[in-house]
């Protein structure tokens, strides 16, 4: 999967969750700057999961800081 | 829906229980396989919050279920040592539990529950000394195959079957299960035994340096106490199949020498099998063609907020929801459905129990003051556990705002 790709999709995602604009979401954002404890984490990780048919084991999941950490994760398991 | 779908359901639990009588409810027939000669639960008692109350309610079943049940006073947080409460949060008193989350909190044997589900069943559908040794692909169809010699085929099959699922292997092709690094002594213990008890009547956990003790009382008299006590070791589980490990007498005792009186009188009793505590990792997928899982089968979780039963009762009402007016030909999507209502909560849930675990095993120090005022935060924190609506969930999902009230409410 294209990284762009990724990165709209990935927009998407965290829109419906947290309700932040696409704009506002770059490579190097803090995941808890959206908003995300490690509960609502796993919102988001089970609606990646779906959208691009990966796993997402917790264990990755906890080493996730910022918005880049996931885009990579995404990208190198669709790769 | 046509009258030739067949359902058949694998274990005859607390989850596939719910979902024959839940089904049968709604006008549908199953069948359900269990591999024991007689209905028998093991693990002796289960707290029921209201996430399954108010279904099992909803099933008929509340006046039952409260007649052989304990609500428990108080939730009680204590030190492991001199008892004192560090936090307390009122259940019974003044309906306060009921009030926020809409249905009651029950201590319950799980022989009851198990005679109440399978009363409610009436016996129909249900065939005992059934193991299932085998699933075949039948394409839109799938064949099953029993440890007695018979085999049946069934146009959906629902794996009820616990955390050692058969029908999980199935749909994964693997052992997902882990161990926790943690294992469990546990008991039920006449309340006029427990002299030392404070608030018998409440629900308590005891935390201490790398271990806790929860109980409750369980009958409709709170006659007896039900206990969990949870340690940090083995490191490594020493059997590959089992779950219960023998050891010798007073070892459960000296895991907890020094605890307040008592923690003492509980772990004194004659416990001769240690639990070892195993989750399932998070599953991508819940089916594969006309075969899916539910409870524990699908999200095995350590016990720390008590949501395993009740998170199976939530899959089995949402599965039960979904499936009246799903034809054979849109199974798919209906199970793509049902995961997708399910997948995070019990994820999430999952994951906090594994994390309650460490809250509650903090050794003395400068961390407790974090610890206390979490545990002081425990009810709003966790209401989104107790105050969810499963068939309110799965009805939303599938009607439009014009119906908002679920027919069985």
């Amino acid at each position: 999967m294209q990284q762009t790709e990724i990165e709209t999709a990935f927009a998407e995602l965290v829109e419906n969750i947290t309700g932040t604009q696409p704009a506002r979401i770059d490579r190097d954002l803090h995941l808890d700057k959206l908003g995300l404890d490690s509960l609502s984490k796993i919102d988001l990780a089970v609606a990646a999961e779906d959208r691009f048919g990966i796993a997402i084991p917790d264990e990755d999941l906890e080493r996730f800081v910022v918005v880049g950490d996931l885009l990579d994760y995404v990208h190198r398991t669709t790769a | 829906m046509a009258k030739t779908f067949r359902i058949a359901i694998v274990g005859g639990g607390i989850g596939g229980l719910t979902l024959a009588v839940a089904l049968r409810q709604r006008g549908m027939e199953a069948d359900v396989y269990e591999q024991a000669q007689e209905l028998a639960e093991i693990g002796a008692a289960v707290a029921l919050s209201a996430n399954s109350t108010r279904e099992l309610r909803r099933l008929g079943m509340g006046d039952a279920l409260a007649t052989v049940s304990t609500e428990p006073g108080e939730l009680i947080y204590r030190n492991w040592r001199d008892g004192s409460r560090i936090a307390a949060h009122p259940v019974r008193e003044n309906m306060n539990y009921q009030q926020i989350c809409g249905a009651p909190y029950y201590g319950i044997h799980r022989a009851d529950l198990q005679r109440i589900l399978s009363g409610a069943l009436g016996g129909a559908g249900l065939h005992l000394d059934h193991r299932l040794t085998e699933i075949r692909d039948l394409g839109g169809a799938a064949g099953l195959s029993f440890a007695n010699g018979r085999t049946i085929e069934a146009d959906l099959v629902v794996g009820a079957d616990g955390v050692r699922s058969v029908v999980r292997r199935f749909i994964t092709g693997g052992d997902d299960t882990v161990y926790s690094g943690t294992s469990a002594f546990r008991g039920i213990v006449p309340v006029d035994k427990l002299p030392a008890l404070p608030d018998p009547g409440a629900i308590q956990f005891w935390m201490g340096p790398d271990a806790h003790l929860l109980h409750y009382a369980i009958g409709g008299n709170a006659d007896y106490v039900n206990f969990f006590a949870v340690v940090e070791y083995p490191k490594v589980w020493p059997h590959a199949e089992k779950w219960l490990d023998s050891i010798e007498p007073g070892e459960a005792a000296a895991a907890f020498a020094g605890w307040h009186p008592a923690v003492v009188e509980m772990v004194a009793q004659h416990l001769p099998v240690r639990w070892g505590l195993f989750g399932t990792r998070p599953l991508l997928n819940w089916y594969r063609g006309a075969v899916v899982i539910l409870g524990d089968a699908a999200h095995a979780m350590l016990p720390h907020h008590g949501q395993g039963a009740n998170t199976t009762i939530e899959d089995a009402i949402t599965l039960a929801e979904l499936l009246p007016g799903t034809a054979l030909d849109g199974l798919g999507p209906m199970l793509a459905k049902y995961q997708s209502l399910r997948r995070a909560r019990t994820r999430k849930i999952q994951r906090s129990s594994w994390i309650t675990n460490s809250l509650l095993h903090l050794p003395d120090g400068p961390q407790l003051a974090e610890r206390d005022q979490r545990v002081t935060r425990f009810p709003e924190d966790f209401g989104w556990i107790h105050q969810f609506d499963a068939l309110q969930t799965a009805h939303d999902a599938t009607h439009t705002q014009r119906h908002p009230a679920p027919p069985h409410a």
